[in-house]
């Protein structure tokens, strides 16, 4: 019997087996050590040693992690409020155009291919002291802007990062709006209803789903966001820019204490389980289907 | 005559009003100002790597060289070997490809025509991962390499490119709308399930395989920090080389031979973005309709 299922199973089991062993080797084991890990001391010559709570008490009481969890606040913030809404804006618009509309996308998504790097390279040209913003504002009579000063470093970032990737969130939503049946623009106009009315009562409500897919999307990527703010500023000036993140893998790849990092992470990662149990337990709260 | 064009928010009707057209101007300009942002860092690079380091520093600077300087470029070589990273980045790049779609293209199938016990418990085992951030295994992840006795060969990246859930749920959507009678004529026609993945899925999934090949070709070459914690410099991937050499926070490099390099890495990409639009942009809604 128990011979004839498994033959009955073999191909299925056949094919994914693999794939189970390879989430298995590079995905839950690393997530439950990671979890392990930050209750001992990792030291790769004499053998890990378990040091109970001493690394979270470590770390808790490490005067910059008050400073990265602001700046990672922060950092979500200003993203919101400069990057969020300037796709969608942008998506609109691209729509609304009687011609080009074509190469406008295409044109937009185009900083979406620059590898990170050269991003970061053309970026920390862009603002450099002598480089070519400052000098158009030395040009018009303006003073030059120190794009890399402790209260304008998390800006520059912000706005590099947006010119990067407000292309590609404008082109899903760009597919959002073209789903929003024509009629409903053509009924509310004969009911009166101005442009912006037409925006605000069916554009917006129409692409809603997808404002907050990618509302959550963006909160989750910059939550976790420490490569640009560790290439174009260090995490500097002053930590004006340490991030949670980088503060992690700087533990880890600078100090190489394994073990306060992986706390760290814990920590990151308990925190997030949390939020998410939350919005799902308000969500459910919040619609009956 | 031309047919009437679909309307979109404003209506033919709606332009008759001063108003909605001053809107409607401001709009296009506004357009046309961020189209002219989106392209002048990409011709002010190309620029950059020709210019001499004094025009570099010239005031105002010109905004084309007056001698276009080739030579930048092959002064770059002495930096930085690019072709041997170019050739890295490809060579992890084409194990990943070849790892991630053998193992993830057949999980896939199994679980969206095959019989498997707990079928849905298997899934939930995979797509679970989806949940847990990325950050909270940076470490661990290390580590786990390094047990494995991983670090330093490319089998560090071939290996887990195979742990991608969403990939794989893009896969095993994707599988799921072949039709089953396809499979079941093959069947009785004594194909093996292996025939009916290779002859029937697979030819069926080219433009989802071309998406995922292409999504997988910008991670690789994107990826700059990872690959310069678990490899050492003669086998490092291109963002990592120029990472470590290059452009590390107060580098000194000359200007024009950073811009070089810049423009060189940024080719590939682009040609491939050129070829393959349809499939990346189409790639982008992949991620929106999971939701």
């Amino acid at each position: 019997m128990a011979f004839r299922s498994l033959r009955r199973y073999s191909w299925g089991l056949l094919f994914l087996i693999p794939e189970i062993v390879i989430f298995l080797v590079f995905l839950w084991i690393p997530i439950v050590k990671g979890i392990g890990y930050s209750f001992y001391k990792v030291d790769f010559v004499s053998g890990n040693t378990f040091v109970g709570l001493r690394n979270f008490r470590e770390v808790l009481a490490n005067p910059d992690l008050p400073t990265a969890v602001k700046n990672t606040l922060v950092y979500m913030f200003w993203a919101l409020v400069i990057g969020f809404w300037i796709p969608i804006a942008m998506a609109v618009s691209v729509s609304e155009l009687k011609r080009f509309q074509g190469p406008a996308r295409i044109v937009g998504y185009l900083p979406s291919i620059i590898p990170a790097i050269v991003l970061y390279g053309m970026w920390q040209w862009f603002y450099d002291p002598v480089g070519p913003i400052n000098t158009f504002l030395n040009s018009v009579g303006l003073p030059e802007f120190d794009f890399y000063s402790k209260g304008h470093a998390v800006f520059s970032l912000i706005i590099m990062e947006t010119w990067q990737n407000f292309g590609s969130a404008a082109l899903i939503y760009v597919a959002g709006l073209a789903s929003i049946p024509k009629d409903l623009y053509e009924a509310a106009e004969l009911d009166g209803a101005g442009v912006w009315a037409r925006i605000r009562y069916v554009t917006l409500p129409g692409i809603k789903n997808l404002v907050l897919l990618l509302l959550v999307l963006q909160l989750i990527a910059t939550s976790q966001a420490f490569q640009s703010q560790m290439l174009m500023f260090g995490g500097g000036p002053d930590n004006a820019t340490l991030t949670y993140l980088l503060l992690m893998t700087r533990e880890a790849f600078v100090y190489f204490d394994f073990g306060r990092a992986s706390a760290l992470a814990t920590l990151m990662f308990l925190f997030l389980a949390a939020i998410s149990i939350l919005t799902l337990k308000l969500r459910r709260g919040d619609d009956p289907a | 005559m031309k047919p009437p064009r679909d309307r979109a928010i404003m209506s033919p009707h709606d332009f008759r009003k001063t108003g909605v057209k001053i809107a409607y101007g401001f709009m296009v300009i506004g357009v046309c100002l961020i189209s002219l942002s989106m392209l002048y860092p990409f011709v002010n690079t190309f620029l950059n790597s020709l210019k001499s380091t004094e025009e570099f520093f010239a005031f105002p600077p010109p905004f084309f060289p007056s001698r276009w300087l080739w030579q930048n470029y092959k002064d770059s070589l002495d930096y930085l070997d690019i072709f041997l990273y170019f050739k890295n980045t490809l060579y992890i790049y084409a194990g990943n490809a070849l790892v991630s779609l053998t193992f993830m293209g057949l999980a896939a199938y199994s679980l969206a025509h095959l019989k498997v016990p707990a079928k849905k418990w298997i899934s939930l085992y995979f797509m679970s991962t989806l949940m847990i951030p990325a950050a909270s295994y940076l470490i661990p992840n290390f580590l786990n390499l390094k047990d494995l006795g991983l670090l330093n060969t490319f089998w560090a990246f071939w290996l887990p490119a195979g742990a991608n859930a969403f990939y794989l749920l893009i896969l095993i959507n994707f599988f799921e709308g072949i039709h089953k009678e396809m499979l079941e004529s093959a069947r009785i026609d004594g194909a093996s399930e292996f025939r009916c993945v290779l002859s029937i899925a697979v030819p069926l999934s080219v433009p989802i395989i071309v998406t995922l090949l292409l999504l997988g070709f910008s991670t690789v070459w994107n990826d700059f920090y990872w690959s310069s914690l678990v490899l050492k410099t003669e086998k490092l991937p291109i963002g990592a080389a120029i990472y470590t050499m290059i452009i590390y926070p107060g580098s000194t490099i000359n200007w024009n031979v950073r811009f070089a390099i810049l423009t060189m890495t940024l080719v590939p990409p682009a040609v491939l973005f050129l070829f393959f639009q349809k499939y990346i942009i189409g790639g982008l809604s992949l991620g929106a309709v999971k939701g």
